[in-house]
C-alpha cells in the first residue's frame, strides 16, 4: 500500500458539483482523491447523485464546476442494465470495444476467449443475449468492461436488478478478479451489504444536494470469499456504514 | 395431432375451404341466372381466360414488375441514404422531412400526368418515378425512426470507447435500425406496384411495353370482363408475392434476435 500512496491518485476530483438545466441540484462540493487500487463504492439512497457522480467520473457528464483528473490508462464501464447489442452474439458483444479501438477478429480472439473464460461464459460465446438469463446478461457485460484490461473499472448498480442469489454470486466473482488484477475500481450501490463486502473503502452519500458525508476504510483484509459473510468483524462494518447513513440521513 | 399442429392445419384449411366455397356459389349463380360473361364471368371462365391469355398477360406483368422494383430498388436507395443523412444532421432532418411529407401526402394521380409529360420520351422512367414517389416515404420515416432508437447506454459507451461517427453509424445506430426499415421495406414493397399500376392506368401507354394496368384498362374499354378478372388476379398474386418475400427477407435478416421474427416461449 505505501508505494501506491506515492503514485499519483487514478481519480482526483475538487470541488465538483453538478446542477442540471431544470435547476435541480444534483452534487455539491465534492473532493475525492482514489489512489490506484483502490475497490471503493459509493453507497447512498436514489437520488443522492451517485450515479451522476460516476457519470462526471467517466467524462460522460461535464460538472457544473470544479475539476475532475483522471489517470491515463483505459477505462471500463458496466451500466445498471447488461446494456448489450441484442443482435450480437456475446463473443461480438465483448469484442465491441477492441473493434472499436482497430482490434482486427483474429488479433482479438485469444483475448476475448480469455475474458468470456473470466466470467465463466466460455461456453456461451456464440450465444445470443436474449439466450442467457440476467445474471449471465450482466457477466457479458462485465467482460466487455473487461476486455480492453481497464485500469479503472466503473460500475453502476450494476447487480440491482438481479435476485439475491445471483447478486451474491456475481459479488463473489468480481471480488475473485478484482483480487487477481486490483483495478482501480469504483462502484455504485445501493446494498451496504454489497459495499462493504467487496470494498476496501466505502464512500456514504446523502441527497439533496448530494455530498459527502462519510469516506471511511473498511478494514477486512483480503482474499474475501463468502465466509466473510457470516464473520462478526463484517456484520460490524455493515453496522458502522448503516449507522453514518442513518445519522446523515436524520 | 398436437393443438400447434392442429392449429396449423386449421390456419390453412380454414381461409382455403371458405374460398372453395366462395368460387362455388360465384360459379353457382353466374350457371342459375345466366349471367353473361360481360357483367360477371364465371371463375372457371376466368380460369380459362387465365390459361389462354396467359403467356401474354404474364408479358405485361413482367412490364409493371419492372416497373416496380425498379421504383423499390430506387426508394431503398434514396430513402436509406436521405435517413442517414437525416440521423446525422438534426438541421438537415427538421428542414426537409416536411417536404418528404408533401410528397408523401399527395395524390400520386394527381401529380403523375405532370411527370408523365415532363418526362415523356422516357415512359418507363416517368413510371418508375411515380412508383416510388408513393414507395420512398414509409422507408424514409421508418429508418430515421430506427437510426434514432439506439439505446441511450450504447450510445454512452461508444463515446466512453472515443468511437468515430461512421463506427457508431455502422456498428450501432444502422443494426438498431435494421427492423424498423425492414417493416418500412414490407409496407413500400405493396406501395410501388400500387404506384406502378396507379402511373400505367394515367399514362395508358399503347404499344408493345404494355404493363397489366394498360391491360386492365384496355380489357375494360371491350368489354372482355374475364380478361380483366385474369389480369386482376395476377396483380393480386403478385402483390401477395412481393409481401411474402419480404417477409422472409426479414426473417432472414433479424430472425436470429428480433422480437418481432422471434418464435413466442409458452
Amino acid at each position: 500500500m505505501t508505494a501506491d500512496d506515492a503514485q499519483p491518485p487514478d481519480i482526483l476530483l475538487a470541488s465538483v458539483g453538478k446542477s442540471f438545466r431544470n435547476g435541480v441540484e444534483a452534487l455539491a462540493g465534492i473532493d475525492l482523491a482514489v489512489a490506484s487500487g483502490t475497490f471503493l463504492s459509493f453507497v447512498g439512497p436514489s437520488g443522492c447523485g451517485k450515479s451522476t457522480l460516476l457519470r462526471i467520473i467517466a467524462g460522460l457528464v461535464p460538472p457544473s464546476m470544479g475539476s475532475v483528473r483522471r489517470g491515463a490508462g483505459d477505462l471500463g464501464f458496466v451500466f445498471q442494465e447488461p446494456t448489450l447489442m441484442p443482435w450480437a452474439t456475446v463473443h461480438d458483444n465483448v469484442y465491441l470495444p477492441l473493434r472499436l479501438a482497430g482490434w482486427s477478429r483474429e488479433r482479438a480472439r485469444p483475448r476475448i476467449a480469455e475474458t468470456l473464460a473470466a466470467v465463466e461464459l466460455g461456453d456461451f460465446a456464440q450465444a445470443y443475449p436474449r439466450q442467457l438469463s440476467g445474471g449471465m446478461r450482466m457477466r457479458v457485460s462485465i467482460a466487455r468492461a473487461l476486455v480492453t484490461e481497464p485500469r479503472l473499472l466503473l460500475l453502476d448498480e450494476p447487480f440491482a436488478a438481479l435476485d439475491e442469489f445471483t447478486r451474491f454470486k456475481l459479488n463473489e466473482d468480481l471480488l475473485r478478479l478484482w483480487q487477481r488484477r486490483r483495478w482501480t475500481v469504483v462502484f455504485v450501490t445501493h446494498s451496504i451489504f454489497e459495499a462493504v463486502f467487496l470494498s476496501n473503502r466505502v464512500v456514504v452519500m446523502t441527497p439533496r444536494p448530494g455530498r459527502i458525508v462519510a469516506d471511511l476504510p473498511i478494514e477486512l483484509a483480503y482474499p474475501r470469499d463468502s465466509a466473510l459473510r457470516t464473520v462478526p468483524a463484517y456484520t460490524e462494518q455493515c453496522r458502522r456504514v448503516s449507522i453514518l447513513l442513518s445519522e446523515a440521513m436524520a | 395431432m398436437t393443438p400447434a399442429e392442429r392449429g396449423r392445419a386449421l390456419r390453412i384449411a380454414a381461409p382455403l375451404g371458405l374460398g372453395v366455397l366462395f368460387l362455388a356459389a360465384w360459379q353457382a349463380l353466374v350457371w342459375a341466372y345466366e349471367i353473361p360473361a360481360y357483367v360477371l364471368p364465371g371463375p372457371l371462365l376466368i380460369g380459362e381466360t387465365l390459361w389462354r391469355d396467359g403467356p401474354s398477360l404474364l408479358a405485361s406483368l413482367w412490364v409493371t414488375l419492372r416497373i416496380t422494383f425498379a421504383a423499390l430498388a430506387a426508394a431503398v436507395v434514396l430513402g436509406g441514404a436521405l435517413a442517414i443523412l437525416f440521423a446525422q444532421s438534426r438541421l438537415l432532418e427538421i428542414s426537409l422531412f416536411p417536404y418528404a411529407v408533401v410528397l408523401q401526402v399527395t395524390p400520386i394521380v394527381a401529380i403523375a400526368p405532370l411527370i408523365i409529360i415532363w418526362l415523356k420520351d422516357e415512359v418507363f422512367l416517368s413510371l418508375v418515378v411515380c412508383a416510388w414517389i408513393v414507395a420512398f416515404f414509409p422507408i424514409v420515416a421508418n429508418t430515421t425512426l430506427g437510426l434514432n432508437s439506439a439505446d441511450r447506454n450504447l450510445v454512452d459507451l461508444f463515446r466512453l470507447y472515443r468511437a468515430s461517427r461512421w463506427q457508431t453509424l455502422r456498428y450501432l445506430r444502422v443494426p438498431t435500425a435494421l427492423p424498423y426499415f425492414l417493416g418500412g421495406l414490407r409496407i413500400s414493397g405493396g406501395l410501388a406496384l400500387i404506384g406502378a399500376v396507379v402511373a400505367e392506368f394515367v399514362a395508358s401507354t399503347g404499344g408493345s411495353e404494355t404493363g397489366l394496368a394498360s391491360r386492365i384498362v384496355e380489357a375494360g374499354y371491350r368489354l372482355q370482363i374475364a380478361r380483366l378478372f385474369a389480369a386482376l388476379l395476377l396483380l393480386a398474386l403478385t402483390g401477395i408475392a412481393i409481401f411474402a418475400a419480404l417477409s422472409w427477407l426479414t426473417r432472414r435478416l433479424i430472425g436470429h434476435w428480433h422480437e418481432s421474427v422471434l418464435p413466442r416461449e409458452e
